[in-house]
C-alpha cells in the first residue's frame, strides 16, 4: 500500500522532529541527581616511565570527591581494553596485543592516554583537583614512524620489533609468476594519511550504580550498546551483562569512532560504585582529538601487472598499518579481512599478493574510521590503474571497463577471499561518464588552460564488502562475536507496531527506513510504526551499527520478523475467517480468502491476538509479537564510479572541485533520500581526506593537529554540489536486495580527488592531503 | 559570581552565574536548554549557535554577564512541531540533517544568515555558513534547504 | 622549534653579564614573570605567566646555567610546567662579545613543547616567543638608555 510511505520513497524523516526543535536527547543532555564530573589526567607526553603519582592535594583540593590512578581500577580486578579480532601471522602464529589498561599503571604510550582520574561536585572542581595531581616520569623516546616503527625501540615489553602480526592474503607464487610474465609493470609508493574521525558530538559518558539491585546504567555515545555491555562484563570484569544497563541516547555522529570501547566509559562505571553516586564524563574537543581513535594511516609499495594488451595479470602489494600504542577493538581487522580482501576492485585480477604488518607507534590508537580499510584498498586499487593508463597511454574509463568483472561472470570468486554475489560495473560507468559529460573533458581542459588554470579528471570504480557478516566466515577469521543482528516486532492490541532493533541510529534515519520497510510489509500506516533502539535492556541483542550493515543485516533482521508476524496473523485470520492457513492471502494490509467478499484488516487480526475470543487457543498462543536475529550468506557488494573534476590555480596551488559525480549501486533502496544523504556525507569525508585532513604528530610525539585550528575539517565553501545517482543490480542473499550505502562515498571519492589532481598537474604521484601548498610546490617542482 | 537578568526565549531569567559563565553553559546547565549543543572548545565548529538581540552568535564566544538586559533566542525558542519555523521545515523537507548534533547551531545561524542577507544563491549560503561545522552532510541538503527557506521569510 | 637573534646593548660587556645574572633584572624585563629567585649560583626557579594563543597559563620553571664562561658565554638549560597546558623544555646559547662601551649579545635557542600547547598552541609559539624576545631586549636596554 502507502507508496508515499513505502518502500522506495523519500519518505521525510520522523526523528528530525526532535533535532529541528533542539530536544534531541544527547548522552551529555542527560543529568541525573547526585551526579559527580569526572576529568581525566592526561599523558603530555609520548612514551616515559611512570615514576610515582600523587594524588594527595588533588584529595584536598575543594569541590573533589575521589581522585583514582590505575592501580585502584588494577586492584579491583578490572581488565584490560581488548582487542576483538585475532589475526594470525604468516608464520600461524597469533597477533601480539600487548595489555592496555584502561588507566595507565607502568608506563604512558601516546599524549593523551589517561593515568589518573578525578571527580568532582563540578567540573571545574574536579579540573582543579586535576591540575593538582603531581606525575613524574622517566622520558623516553618515542616511536613515531610508521615505515621504521619495526626498527625502532620497543615500546611493548611482550612486542619485539613494534610488530603485532605480518600477515599475508593471496597466492605469492602465482603473482610473482604473474609479474614475470608482465609486458608492463606500474609501480606507486602511497601513504594513507591518518585522519580523525571528529564526530561533532564529542564522546561521553553517565555512569551510576545501584546498590540495592547492584545493577550499573551506563549512559554512552556508543554505536553498539549491546558490543559495550558485553565487553565491560566479559573482559573488564564490571558486572554479568543482566546487572550492566548500557543505553546509547541521541549520537551526534560516529563513522566508526564511537564503535569502540574506551577507557572513558569503563574508568566512569567503575567509579560510580566506587563514589556511590552518579559519574558524568563529557570529552572536550581537545580530549576528543587526543583520545578518540584515528583512521588510515598506511604506508604501502603497490605494482600492477598489465599485459600488451592491458590487462591486469597480477596485484602486489605490501603495506606497514600503524596501529597507534595499541589494539583498539577492531584495529587488527581493519587492514587485513577489510583491506587485503578488497584488492581485486572491480577487476579480473587474475592473482593478487597483499602482505600487512602492523606496527605499534607512541600515538593515540588507530581503529575504523568510515570505510575502515576498504578506502585504502580502493585508494591502492584505482591510483594504480589510472596511473597505468596514463603510463600506457590508454584511455582511463576503457582501461578499466577492459577489466571488469562482467554481469555473467556471478557470482565471482576473487583471488582474495571473496565471492562477489552481483553487479553491473559497466553500467555506473556508464552512467557517470555521462554525467560527467566526458567526451567534452577535453574542449573545458582547452579553457582552463587559456586561463592560465590546470584542469583534471579523475576516476575511482570502488567496490566495498558491506553487511558484516557471515558470523561463521567470521568467526572462523579470528572475530571474537557474531556478526548477525536481531530484530523484535511487536504488534500492539489495536495494531500499531513497536519495532526493537540491535542496529543503532546516529545519523543514519533508522526510525524513518525502518517503519517504512514494517508498514509497507504490514500494510499499515506509517505513522503506526515507531522503532526502539539504543538500549540493551529494550532491544534483545545488537551488533550496532557500523560496515554500513544496518539495513542489509538489521533491516534483514526485521524482514524476517516481520514475515513471522504475517505467518502467524494469517493463521489467526484463517480461523477467524473459518478458513485454512494456506488458503489465506495478506495483501495491502488485508486478509481474504478465494471466493469469498469476507476480509480482515490487520487491525482486527492483530486485536483477536490480544482479545481472544475467536482465536485458535488450542493451537496458538495468544499474543502476536515476533523475534528473528538474521545471520548473513555473505557479504554484500556495493560498487560504482567517481568521476572528479579539478580546476587548479596555478598561481595559488588552490584545487576548486568544480564536479563531482557519484553513480552508485546500492540495489535496492529502501529511502533514496536518506540514501543519497549518506553518499553526501561520506563523499566529503572522502574528499577531506584528499584535499584538508591530516592529523600530525612532531618527531616528540605532540598532536600538532590537535585542534579545529589546525585540523581542516571541510567546511560548506570547501565542498561542491554533489552529482548523485544510482544503479541497481540487487543482492542476491539477503531478503531485500539491499547492499548499504553509508561508507561508499567515503571509500571511493578519495582516490578520484587525487586522480584528478594528479592529472592536472601531470605528476605521478602527490601526497594527501593535496593543500594549496602541497599542489604549488608540485607545479614548481615540475 | 555575577547577576544577571535576561530575556530567552521571550521569558526573562535572573540568575547568579559564575563570572566566567560563558553563555552557551549558562543555556544548557542552568536554564536546561540543552538544544544548544557544544561541540569544540576553541569557537569553531559554530553547534552553539543562538541569536542575541537578533543576531547570529556562538554563544560560547559570550559571557553570560554580556548577555544581561538582552534578548536571547535559541532553537527552542523558533518553532514547533505544527508551528515550525521556515528553516526547521526546510531542514526536515531537504535532508539537511542526519545525527542531529550541529543541526540547532547550523538553523540558528542559517535563520541569521538570510536574515543578514538581500538574496544568497549557493555560493552565499557556502560561504555564510562557513562558521558552522557538519560532519554527517557534506552540506549539499543543508544548503538547498537555506535556499529552499529563503523563499519563505 | 630553534632559533636565534642578537642585540647589541649600550654597556660594557661585565654590566652586562652582571645583569644577566640578577634575578630583579631578569623579573622586570620578562614579560609576565611573577617571581624569579636565585636558589643557586646557577640555579633560579621562576613562576612566568603567558598567554599563547587561546592557552593561559603561569609556568613553573626551573632555568639551570651550565657551561658558563663568565662574562662571555653561559648555556641556559629551562624546564617548565604549565599544568594542565602543557610543558616546555629547551635551551639558550648565549654569548656576549666586548666591544667596550657596547656588548654584542648572541643568544641561540631551542625547545619543545608538549601538552596543550603543541595541540592548539604550537603554530602560535613563534609569535609569542618572538614578543617575549622583543620585550625582553627593549627593557633590558632601557636599563642603560633610560638611565643617560
Amino acid at each position: 500500500m502507502a507508496t508515499e510511505t513505502g518502500i522506495g520513497a523519500s519518505v521525510r524523516r520522523t526523528e528530525d522532529a526532535r533535532f529541528i526543535t533542539g530536544t534531541g536527547r544527547y548522552t551529555d543532555d542527560i543529568n541525573v541527581p547526585g551526579q559527580t564530573y569526572c576529568v581525566f589526567v592526561r599523558s603530555t607526553h609520548a612514551r616515559a616511565k611512570i615514576k610515582s603519582i600523587d594524588t594527595s592535594d588533588a584529595l584536598s583540593t575543594p569541590g573533589v570527591v575521589a581522585a583514582f590512578v590505575g592501580a585502584d581500577l588494577a586492584k579491583d580486578e578490572i581488565g584490560d581494553l581488548p582487542c576483538g579480532w585475532l589475526v594470525k601471522s604468516k608464520d600461524g602464529s597469533d597477533m601480539i596485543a600487548p595489555p592496555h589498561p584502561p588507566i595507565a599503571t607502568e608506563r604512558v604510550n601516546y599524549v593523551g592516554e589517561p593515568y589518573a582520574l578525578v571527580i568532582g561536585e563540578t567540573v571545574q572542581a574536579a579540573k582543579d583537583g586535576a591540575e593538582a595531581i603531581v606525575a613524574e616520569f622517566e622520558i623516553q623516546t618515542p616511536v613515531m614512524d610508521v615505515a621504521s616503527a619495526t626498527q625502532s625501540e620497543q615500546i611493548h615489553e611482550s612486542v619485539p620489533s613494534n610488530r603485532s602480526y605480518d600477515w599475508e592474503l593471496g597466492d605469492k607464487a602465482a603473482t610473482d609468476a604473474a609479474f614475470e610474465d608482465a609486458a608492463h609493470v606500474t609501480s606507486l609508493d602511497i601513504v594513507n594519511n591518518r585522519l580523525i574521525p571528529n564526530a561533532i558530538e564529542p564522546r561521553a559518558a553517565l555512569g551510576s550504580f545501584d546498590a540495592a539491585s547492584e545493577t550499573y546504567t551506563l549512559h554512552t555515545t556508543s554505536q553498539n550498546p549491546h558490543l559495550e555491555r558485553l565487553v565491560l562484563a566479559a573482559f573488564v570484569n564490571i558486572a554479568p551483562e543482566a546487572k550492566l544497563h548500557v543505553v546509547s541516547p541521541d549520537v551526534g555522529g560516529g563513522f566508526g569512532s564511537k564503535i569502540f570501547v574506551y577507557a572513558e566509559e569503563t574508568a566512569v562505571i567503575w567509579a560510580s560504585a566506587k563514589v556511590g553516586r552518579p559519574v558524568k564524563w563529557t570529552a572536550d574537543r581537545v580530549e576528543s582529538f587526543l583520545s578518540d581513535a584515528h583512521g588510515r594511516d598506511h604506508v604501502t609499495h603497490a605494482e600492477l601487472a598489465l599485459s600488451e594488451e592491458g590487462d591486469f595479470l597480477g596485484l602486489r602489494v605490501k603495506t606497514t598499518a600503524n596501529m597507534g600504542a595499541y589494539l583498539s577493538t577492531f584495529a587488527s581487522s581493519v587492514p587485513t579481512y577489510l583491506y587485503g580482501t578488497l584488492m581485486a576492485g572491480q577487476y579480473k585480477t587474475p592473482a593478487i599478493y597483499v602482505e600487512v604488518q602492523a606496527v605499534f607507534t607512541n600515538t593515540a590508537p588507530v581503529d575504523a574510521y568510515r570505510g575502515a580499510g576498504r578506502p585504502e584498498a580502493t585508494y591502492v586499487v584505482e591510483r594504480l590503474v589510472e596511473t597505468a593508463a596514463r603510463e600506457l597511454n590508454t584511455d582511463v574509463a576503457e582501461l578499466r571497463r577492459r577489466n571488469f568483472i562482467n554481469p555473467e561472470d556471478f557470482p565471482y570468486e576473487t583471488p582474495v577471499a571473496l565471492t562477489y554475489d552481483t553487479g553491473n560495473y559497466a553500467a555506473s560507468l556508464d552512467k557517470a561518464l555521462e554525467y560527467a559529460n566526458y567526451s567534452g573533458f577535453a574542449s573545458r581542459k582547452a579553457r582552463s588552460e587559456a586561463d592560465g588554470k590546470r584542469r583534471g579528471l579523475g576516476f575511482s570504480c570502488y567496490i566495498e564488502a558491506c553487511g558484516l557478516a557471515p558470523s561463521q566466515v567470521a568467526l572462523s577469521l579470528g572475530a571474537g562475536v557474531g556478526l548477525f543482528e536481531s530484530a523484535e516486532v511487536r504488534v500492539d492490541v489495536t495494531g500499531s507496531v513497536t519495532v526493537m532493533t540491535g542496529a543503532h541510529s546516529h545519523g543514519q534515519g533508522h526510525e524513518t527506513t525502518f517503519a517504512q520497510l514494517v508498514s509497507d510489509k504490514l500494510g499499515i500506516p506509517f505513522e503506526n510504526v515507531s522503532v526502539v533502539h539504543g538500549d540493551t535492556r529494550r532491544s534483545d541483542y545488537g551488533l550496532g551499527t557500523y560496515g554500513s550493515r544496518s539495513i542489509a543485516v538489521g533491516g534483514s533482521a526485521i524482514s524476517k520478523a516481520t514475515d513471522k508476524i504475517v505467518t502467524k496473523a494469517k493463521k489467526i485470520a484463517a480461523h477467524m475467517l473459518d478458513s485454512e492457513e494456506d488458503q489465506v492471502s495478506f495483501d495491502d494490509g488485508i486478509f481474504t480468502i478465494p471466493d469469498s467478499n469476507e476480509s480482515l484488516t490487520f487491525g482486527e487480526v492483530a486485536f483477536s491476538a490480544y482479545v481472544p475470543g475467536n482465536f485458535p487457543l488450542d493451537e496458538l498462543e495468544p499474543g502476536l509479537s515476533e523475534k528473528a536475529f538474521y545471520d548473513p550468506a555473505n557479504f554484500t557488494y556495493p560498487a560504482g564510479t567517481h568521476i572528479c573534476e579539478v580546476e587548479i590555480d596555478s598561481e595559488t596551488g588552490t584545487t576548486s572541485i568544480v564536479s563531482f559525480v557519484a553513480v552508485d549501486d546500492f540495489g535496492n533502496v529502501i529511502n533514496p533520500m536518506i540514501v543519497e544523504g549518506q553518499v553526501h556525507g561520506g563523499l566529503a569525508q572522502g574528499i577531506g581526506q584528499a584535499l584538508l585532513e591530516h592529523g600530525i604528530y612532531d618527531s616528540d610525539g605532540q598532536l600538532v593537529s590537535g585542534s579545529y585550528m589546525d585540523y581542516t575539517m571541510p567546511r560548506a565553501d570547501d565542498l561542491p554540489d554533489f552529482v548523485v545517482d544510482t544503479t541497481s543490480t540487487p543482492c542476491t542473499h539477503n531478503p531485500l536486495g539491499v547492499k548499504g550505502c553509508g561508507e561508499a562515498g567515503a571509500i571511493g571519492a578519495t582516490a578520484a580527488v587525487m586522480n584528478a589532481i594528479t592529472d592536472a598537474l601531470g605528476v605521478k604521484d602527490l601526497p594527501m592531503p593535496a593543500t594549496s601548498e602541497t599542489v604549488w610546490r608540485a607545479i614548481q617542482g615540475g | 559570581m555575577v547577576d544577571v537578568t535576561f530575556s530567552v526565549n521571550g521569558k526573562e531569567h535572573s540568575l547568579s552565574v559564575n563570572d566566567n559563565a560563558l553563555l552557551s553553559e549558562t543555556l544548557r546547565e542552568s536554564l536546561n536548554l540543552t538544544g544548544t549543543h557544544i561541540g569544540c572548545d576553541t569557537s569553531q565548529c559554530g553547534s552553539c549557535t543562538v541569536h542575541l538581540d537578533g543576531k547570529a552568535v556562538k554563544a560560547c564566544t559570550v559571557l553570560t554577564a554580556q548577555a544581561a538586559g538582552s534578548e536571547v533566542t535559541t532553537i527552542e525558542g523558533i518553532g514547533e512541531p505544527g508551528s515550525l519555523h521556515p528553516m526547521q521545515e526546510a531542514f526536515n523537507e531537504h535532508h539537511a540533517l542526519q545525527c542531529g548534533f550541529c543541526t540547532p547551531g547550523m538553523i540558528m545561524a542559517a535563520i541569521g544568515l538570510v536574515n543578514e542577507s538581500e538574496s544568497l544563491d549557493g555560493d552565499g549560503v557556502r560561504k555564510g555558513l562557513d562558521g558552522n561545522f557538519c560532519r554527517c552532510t557534506g552540506y549539499h541538503n543543508i544548503v538547498k534547504a537555506v535556499l529552499s527557506a529563503q523563499q519563505n521569510m | 622549534m630553534e632559533f636565534q637573534g642578537e642585540s647589541n646593548i649600550p654597556a660594557p660587556c661585565q654590566e652586562v653579564w652582571d645583569a644577566l645574572l640578577d634575578p630583579e633584572i631578569l623579573k622586570e624585563c620578562i614579560d609576565g614573570c611573577q617571581e624569579m629567585t636565585q636558589v643557586s649560583e646557577h640555579q633560579y626557579l621562576a613562576k612566568v605567566r603567558a598567554r599563547i594563543g587561546p592557552v593561559r597559563t603561569t609556568f613553573s620553571a626551573n632555568i639551570q646555567m651550565v657551561d658558563v664562561v663568565a662574562p662571555t658565554s653561559y648555556t641556559l638549560e629551562v624546564s617548565a610546567t604549565g599544568g594542565a597546558a602543557g610543558f616546555g623544555k629547551g635551551s639558550a646559547s648565549i654569548s656576549l662579545v666586548d666591544h667596550g662601551s657596547e656588548t654584542q649579545m648572541h643568544y641561540a635557542v631551542n625547545g619543545v613543547v608538549g601538552g596543550k600547547l603543541a595541540q592548539i598552541g604550537s603554530r602560535l609559539i613563534g609569535g609569542v616567543i618572538d614578543k617575549l624576545t622583543t620585550h625582553f631586549f627593549t627593557k633590558f636596554v632601557e636599563r642603560w638608555t633610560l638611565q643617560t
